[in-house]
């Protein structure tokens, strides 16, 4: 029976290493490919991850195996050797502390770029963002705001606010306060793809949390923060946008698609939607009147 | 003609009980552990059913047991539902006649734009030699030619021309299903606003059960057409808990829409039985008639009522076609007639005249109509339009308290209490679109005590009071304080003594 225990115990590590390398290909260890750049970078520090931990979690487990075949062998008759007493080894202690700290420690340096370009301000990839905005003719000054789109998550849905048209059509900046020229919209978010784009993430109530599975974008919405979110949508199709944050007993029904549109789509699609808010319900009868 | 629905039932402890022989004797004990679990899991699974209103527990027993009889046969349960022709809900998938069959294959010329038709769909046979001879079933619809592949071949092809219903209640059934997933909570098992979410919420959930819907596009006198629910329900009601359901598919959304109508004339059907039957046969007034019948036979007059004499006069009134039934009937063909009306073209408001210029000459007029004694929007929107008007005190006035604001003097139909819009938060329940804001005016809110101006108002000043309202979150002086820049009162006074 002990020996059916050794090979029990040996026989997991295997299994470990077998799971980890079909994972990735198995698409067990993320919601889909990545659609962004960022979310490829982020992706490949999840495998580094994997990596690690499987390394580690092998480990581990051969060192278990190899003490629970010894000891076995031990127990068997005729057999004198004896234990290694290794409680309170000083070098042993010092290696099992500074080997992972310094596993930890080189994550958190390796992870950094990846970090600061999602989270930190500065280094947000501000010049392909403003290009964007250049290419959709947007009138603007360098201080105005290179957000695009307001999103204010609410129990249980998310409200979207665009800048609108001047008179002569051309795309304004997103002020802070509404204006009377801005467009809206409810789940249901368009931004232009292929170029990294920023909204700006509030909350009405309580704490909801922003999440594009597909692109790799979690951010919380905090009660009286306006933050700024970036993503980069790497094909022009619609992605599930869901609430990540368990935000009252609604929190299923904060489903949202967020579509990733052409430069062109996107204008087309905020025209639609100015058309559609200033609708005042006489078109139809003027239409009658041309047939 | 009406048409049973069998839907399958919720019943998990059916399930656990059709377990049981399988378990041997030793696992009683486990048995018992999960009849238990079992037990606190469903106990809120029993019996789907419609919940009776209130009024409904006022009335004799007997006139209670008439309302439910009523409803059970036209309504039935939410679980067996019966659809009633009379009523104008789109109920199936679609209607259609047959133009080519052989025994296998039937190509269908379909009446409408129909939902989409799947394997499993049931043909309903409603004339020729095929009626009353049972169902058809749908293997494979091929929606460009409108064939449909039946899963048993039928012995005599069905010659071209008869008419077949396609997926009978099927629409009902669906849109059923949608509700209890994402209405039901807070809407309610009959509509009655009044689901176990419903407790947490303010304003509370509709109340379908009038057949009022605050946010339309119609006239005055019109309910709400299909298109006004369709857009509540794909945009929500922000500032209130309504959300967006914007991910619904055409199909879906329809299908909520219908059984939502539904429920609503359900409602409503009950709602008017128990009002017309409350006069006479409610416990109180029951208690009155026999004790005005008691004094009558105290004065010696032969002619009084008593407790069974009513009860005999309800059964026969009951059992008059000419009494109750046709009662009955008018109370149906008004409410069938009023949803009809309201989805008519004629029905939707149409301004005559495009939106004025959103301009300062606009605003000011608007602001000008506002205040005016006249249309009186100050008397319940405040002359600053934050909603603090004094009719939302003057009628309940709490004094102890002293708060005016929130110590509502208005109430809807529904019996609770209202606030009238604050106009500075930009925030506009039935849509921001000018439309929208010229309905709120035009035709008022329905159910509520916003009035409709539209037949005191040219269009003109209709765009010009829309106009102001969309300008008062922009405004940063308030409204009365004559739009000038606020002056020293102290500086003010020295000049007219100069003068």
């Amino acid at each position: 029976m002990k020996w059916f225990w050794c090979v029990f115990f040996a026989f997991w590590p295997l299994v470990a290493v077998v799971l980890c390398a079909i994972a990735p290909s198995m698409g067990w260890w993320l919601p889909g490919p990545a659609a962004s750049p960022l979310g490829h970078r982020i992706d490949d520090l999840f495998y580094m991850i994997l990596v690690i931990t499987t390394i580690t979690f092998v480990g581990t487990q051969v060192g278990l195996a190899y003490v629970l075949f010894t000891g076995a062998r031990r127990t068997d008759p005729d057999v004198q050797e004896k234990t290694w007493f290794s409680h309170g080894s000083h070098e042993l202690e010092v290696i099992w502390s500074t080997v992972p700290a310094l596993v930890l420690l080189f994550i958190a340096l390796y992870q950094l770029n990846v970090w600061a370009e999602y989270r930190v301000k500065d280094a947000f990839p501000k010049k392909d963002m403003e290009s964007v905005l250049a290419r959709l003719h947007q009138k603007r000054t360098a201080r105005d705001s290179i957000a695009l789109a307001e999103v204010t998550a609410r129990q249980f849905e998310w409200r979207i606010r665009y800048p609108g048209f001047d008179a002569e059509g051309n795309l304004l900046p997103l002020q802070e306060d509404p204006q009377p020229t801005d467009l809206y919209a409810v789940n249901d978010l368009h931004l232009p793809a292929n170029a990294p784009v920023m909204i700006n993430l509030k909350t009405q109530d309580v704490q909801h949390s922003f999440f594009l599975p597909d692109l790799r974008v979690k951010q919380d919405a905090v009660p009286g923060l306006v933050i700024p979110v970036w993503f980069e949508a790497e094909h022009i199709r619609s992605y599930p946008l869901l609430c990540a944050e368990l935000c009252g007993w609604g929190h299923y029904k904060m489903k949202a698609r967020f579509v990733a549109e052409s430069d062109a789509g996107f204008l087309n699609y905020l025209r639609n939607l100015h058309s559609q808010q200033n609708y005042d319900g006489v078109q139809q009868k003027a239409d009658d009147g041309d047939e | 003609m009406r048409t049973f629905i069998h839907d399958q039932k919720v019943s998990a402890g059916m399930e656990a009980a059709s377990m049981a022989p399988a378990i041997s004797r030793s696992g009683f004990r486990c048995l018992v552990g999960i009849f238990c679990l079992g037990l606190t899991l469903f106990s809120g699974c029993g019996k789907l059913d419609f919940t009776p209103r209130e009024e409904f527990s006022r009335l004799e027993p007997y006139a209670q047991n008439y309302v439910s009889t009523v409803l059970k046969e036209y309504y039935g349960t939410p679980t067996e539902m019966v659809v009633w022709d009379r009523l104008p809900v789109k109920k199936h998938l679609s209607t259609g006649k047959v133009t080519e069959a052989t025994d296998h294959q039937v190509v269908l010329e379909l009446s409408e734009p129909h939902q989409e038709i799947t394997s499993g769909t049931e043909l309903l046979w409603t004339s020729g030699p095929l009626k009353n001879q049972g169902s058809s079933w749908i293997r494979n619809w091929d929606e460009k030619t409108h064939t449909a592949t039946l899963v048993t071949a039928l012995k005599d092809p069905p010659e071209a021309g008869t008419t077949v219903v396609v997926g009978p209640g099927q629409v009902l059934v669906r849109g059923r299903h949608l509700y209890a997933v994402h209405c039901q909570h807070c809407h309610g098992v009959s509509g009655d606003g009044n689901g176990p979410t419903a407790e947490y919420l303010n304003p509370l959930p509709r109340d379908y059960r009038k057949g009022v819907f605050k946010f339309t596009l119609t006239q005055a006198q019109e309910r709400a057409s299909r298109e006004d629910l369709a857009r509540t329900v794909e945009e929500g009601i922000p500032g209130t808990y309504m959300p967006s359901f914007k991910l619904l598919t055409p199909d879906e959304s329809e299908s909520i829409i219908e059984y939502v109508l539904w429920l609503s004339m359900r409602g409503e059907t009950e709602y008017q039985l128990v009002r017309f039957l409350s006069d006479d046969y409610s416990k109180e007034s029951v208690a009155e008639r026999v004790k005005d019948g008691l004094e009558k036979k105290k004065a010696g007059e032969t002619d009084y009522e008593t407790y069974a004499s009513i009860r005999e006069d309800f059964v026969t009134a009951v059992n008059d076609p000419e009494d109750m039934q046709s009662e009955l009937d008018s109370m149906i063909e008004l409410m069938v007639s009023r949803w009809t009306s309201s989805q008519t073209p004629e029905a939707r408001l149409a301004p005559q005249e495009n939106r004025v210029a959103y301009d300062a000459r606009s605003i000011a007029h608007g602001r000008e109509l506002y205040l005016s004694k006249d249309l009186n929007c100050v008397a319940c929107h405040g002359d600053a339009g934050y909603g603090d008007g004094p009719q939302t005190y003057s009628i309940t006035k709490d004094l102890e308290t002293g708060k005016e604001n929130v110590e509502p003097g208005l109430y809807d139909a529904w019996g609770h209490p209202i606030q009238p819009r604050n106009l500075h938060t930009g925030i506009y329940r039935g849509g921001r679109r000018p439309i929208d804001l010229y309905s709120r005016v035009h035709a008022g809110i329905k159910g509520t005590p916003m009035p409709a101006f539209g037949a005191k108002l040219k269009d003109q000043d209709i765009w010009d009071i829309v106009n102001f309202i969309y300008s008062v979150p922009f405004q940063t002086e308030q409204a009365g304080s004559g739009m000038q820049k606020a002056e020293d009162p102290a500086s003010a006074e020295k000049e007219v003594a100069i003068k």
